[in-house]
Order: structure tokens, then sequence, then C-alpha cells
């Protein structure tokens, strides 16, 4: 783990949650192993930063939704540490932010809340409870220049291309290779926090290559226990391995008889993919 | 046919697509730009200029537009009562079929 760190935040000039941005990369900058990164000189000249990126960690605060500076940092081919978008912690606070630029107690809140979770580490995870299968074996099928693996047993899928496996009440989430694929070099991996209660189909954090944001839909209903905290320095592990040292989110299930209703075993997710691909341009 | 049915209920049965507040959306176009599945349309001529032309492509749960969406601008169905739906059509449909 490296000590320093390097911010590049939204640009935040035009807009409220981008000068929010701003405000907590010159808070952080006040620290003396902070970097700040200027998105504009960053675009025009990658090298101004070459010593400061091999050197430290790379964090970068989005505004809103638009994540120029997380596609940025993807068209560059910078590997993300940690990420942070101002909208969606003002959005969890209750706080609308609008356009205008302003300082007062709501911004202010925002900004410590954003500092708050850069700080603080992932939270504890307790030692996984996960039996890992001693090998698995797969089924293939090609279309196109593309092989598609899906595994031969033991996975249950949603129709959202996503996957499950079980061990006794515990389960790991990941998704399929069909996914990896398709969104080609993964760059981050946006975990859910640890303890999250979480419907089946609600969101289980995201995956973000620079070519699309894929969230992840979870198969099952259940309580977030751990995440794969290995993607933090190695996310290319969901695109080498995406059913084993790819899986994202490890969960305690709370009615999977239940869910398995809505979810294809191996066999019918092989054939559903087979149909998929054949209908749509990979 | 994978893409007119979600775990064997078809398609047009399932109300998910996305819905656009325009008093937020800044005429971007991200999200058409995104979506590979054609949900949207834009024509220059018509205003508001973004349409969901075809809400019955939107894949069921998901909501990948909307994150992409600045203004945040783009809501979706809640997810439980789609669920509990689509449930009850399966369940509606097996117990017919097994009533033949």
């Amino acid at each position: 783990m490296n000590e320093s760190i390097c911010v590049l935040p939204c640009n935040g000039l035009d807009k409220c949650a981008g000068d929010l941005s701003r405000r907590v990369a010159l808070e952080l900058t006040q620290s003396e192993e902070v970097e700040l990164i200027c998105p504009v000189l960053l675009n025009q000249n990658k090298t101004r930063y070459e010593k400061a990126l091999a050197a430290g960690d790379l964090t970068v605060i989005d505004g809103c939704n638009t994540r120029c500076a997380s596609k940025l940092a993807g068209d560059l081919d910078l590997a993300i540490k940690e990420k942070v978008n101002v909208s969606d912690v003002a959005k969890a606070l209750d706080i609308k932010l609008g356009v205008e630029i302003r300082d007062d107690q709501d911004t202010q809140a925002v900004v410590r809340e954003v500092l708050e979770k850069i700080n603080s580490s992932a939270a504890e995870q307790t030692e996984s409870e996960f039996i890992e299968p001693d090998s698995i074996e797969y089924n293939t099928f090609s279309h196109g220049k593309f092989i598609f693996k899906v595994p031969q047993s033991n996975y249950f899928f949603n129709e959202n291309d996503c996957w499950v496996t079980i061990s006794g009440n515990m389960a790991r989430v990941g998704v399929s290779d069909y996914v990896q694929q398709n969104l080609s070099d993964i760059l981050y991996v946006d975990p859910p926090e640890i303890g999250d209660k979480f419907e089946q189909f609600d969101d289980l954090g995201s995956i973000e290559s620079s070519k699309a944001v894929f969230e992840i839909i979870s198969p099952v209903s259940g309580t977030v226990v751990a995440v794969n905290v290995s993607l933090n320095d190695a996310p290319e592990q969901v695109n080498e391995s995406p059913y084993e040292k790819g899986w994202l989110v490890e969960v305690h299930l709370s009615d999977f008889e239940e869910d398995q209703d809505l979810l294809h075993d191996c066999p019918a997710y092989f054939e559903f993919l087979q149909r998929k691909v054949a209908e749509i341009d990979v | 046919m994978s893409e007119s049915t979600f775990m064997g209920v078809e398609r047009d049965r399932i109300d998910w697509s996305p819905r656009i507040d325009f008093t937020k959306c800044n005429d971007c176009m991200d999200c058409v730009e995104f979506c590979p599945h054609q949900v949207f349309e834009v024509d220059e001529n018509a205003k508001p200029k973004l349409k969901v032309k075809n809400p019955n492509n939107c894949v069921v749960f998901c909501r990948a537009c909307s994150k992409t969406c600045g203004p945040d601008a783009i809501t979706f169905p809640d997810k439980p009562e789609t669920t509990k739906m689509i449930k009850a059509i399966r369940k509606a449909e097996k117990e017919a079929a097994t009533d033949e």
C-alpha cells in the first residue's frame, strides 16, 4: 500500500456538485502526503504527473454522474484506487445540491461527509466463511471471435448476467464471462458496504471499464458480509477469472429458495446466453 | 426469444423502462449514447428532443442509463414491486398450465 495519494477531482467550475469536489480536494491537499492533480493539465500533459502517480494511489472525486474525472482517468489508463461521487453522497444525506454554487450548512455537511468517506479505511471484514470448491468445470461456446465460458454446475444466474454460487447459507456473487468480455478491461470495482441488506435484483455496487459502468444486479437477497478486497489492486481479475478469483461480494443469504424462482441454473443460462449473443452484436 | 421475455414472462407485460424528468434533462443525450438497446430516440425537431421510443427494449432491472445522467433526470419503477409482479405472473401462468 502506498503512503501518498493523488487526488483527481472534477474540474468544479460550473455547478454546485463540482464546486464541492474542488473544495474536498483542496481540504485533502492540506496534508503533505496528498498531491492534487489538475484535470485540465492532466488531460493536456500526462507526463507532468507521471512521478506522482507512480508513487501514490489515485483517488478520484466526481461531482456528478457525468463522471468527467473518472472518464479522464479511464481514458489515460490510470488505475483508480478509490472513488467518490459528491452527488451520490449528497443524495444519501438527502441534500439537494442544485446548480448554483453556494457555501452553506448543507454544502459544508456534504464536504465533511465526502472527506470522512475518503479518510475512513474500508470496514473491517471478518474471515471468509465461504468454502471454495476445488475445481470448476466449464462449458464453452463461440460466437465470431469470442469464446464464452459458463460453469457446468453449482452456479445460478439472473437474466442480468450476474451469478451466485452457494456454500451453506453463504454465497458469492459476481458477473458472467459475457459481462467482462463486453466491458473489456475492468478499471474499477465499486463494492457495496459491509452490513448492507439488499433484496433480489437490488444493486450490489458496480464495475467499471473505460467503455461503461455495469451495475451488479443481485441474483439473491441477503446481507453483505465481505467484498473481494484483492480487486482493489487487481480489478483485472474480473476479466481473467470472472467466476472464481473475480468474485465481487460475499453475502449471507436470506431466502434462497424464494430467490431461485427467478434464477437459471447453469445449463439454462448456457442456453439463454447462446440465444442472447446470437441476437445481439457482441 | 430471450429479448422478448424476462424469466419466461412476456416483456410487454413487465412495466420497466426509464422515466425522464424534463424539468431536469439538459439534452446532453449521454443516455442515448450509452444505451445499446435503442430504448431512446432523438428527434431534433421535437420538443423535448428525447423520447423513450422502445420501452420494452429496456433490460428489466437495468438502471445503468440513470447512472450516466449528470442532472439526475432519469428514474425507474420500484424494483421490489416489479419483482413481486413478475413472480405473480409466473405463478398464475404455472397454475393455468396445470389446470389445462
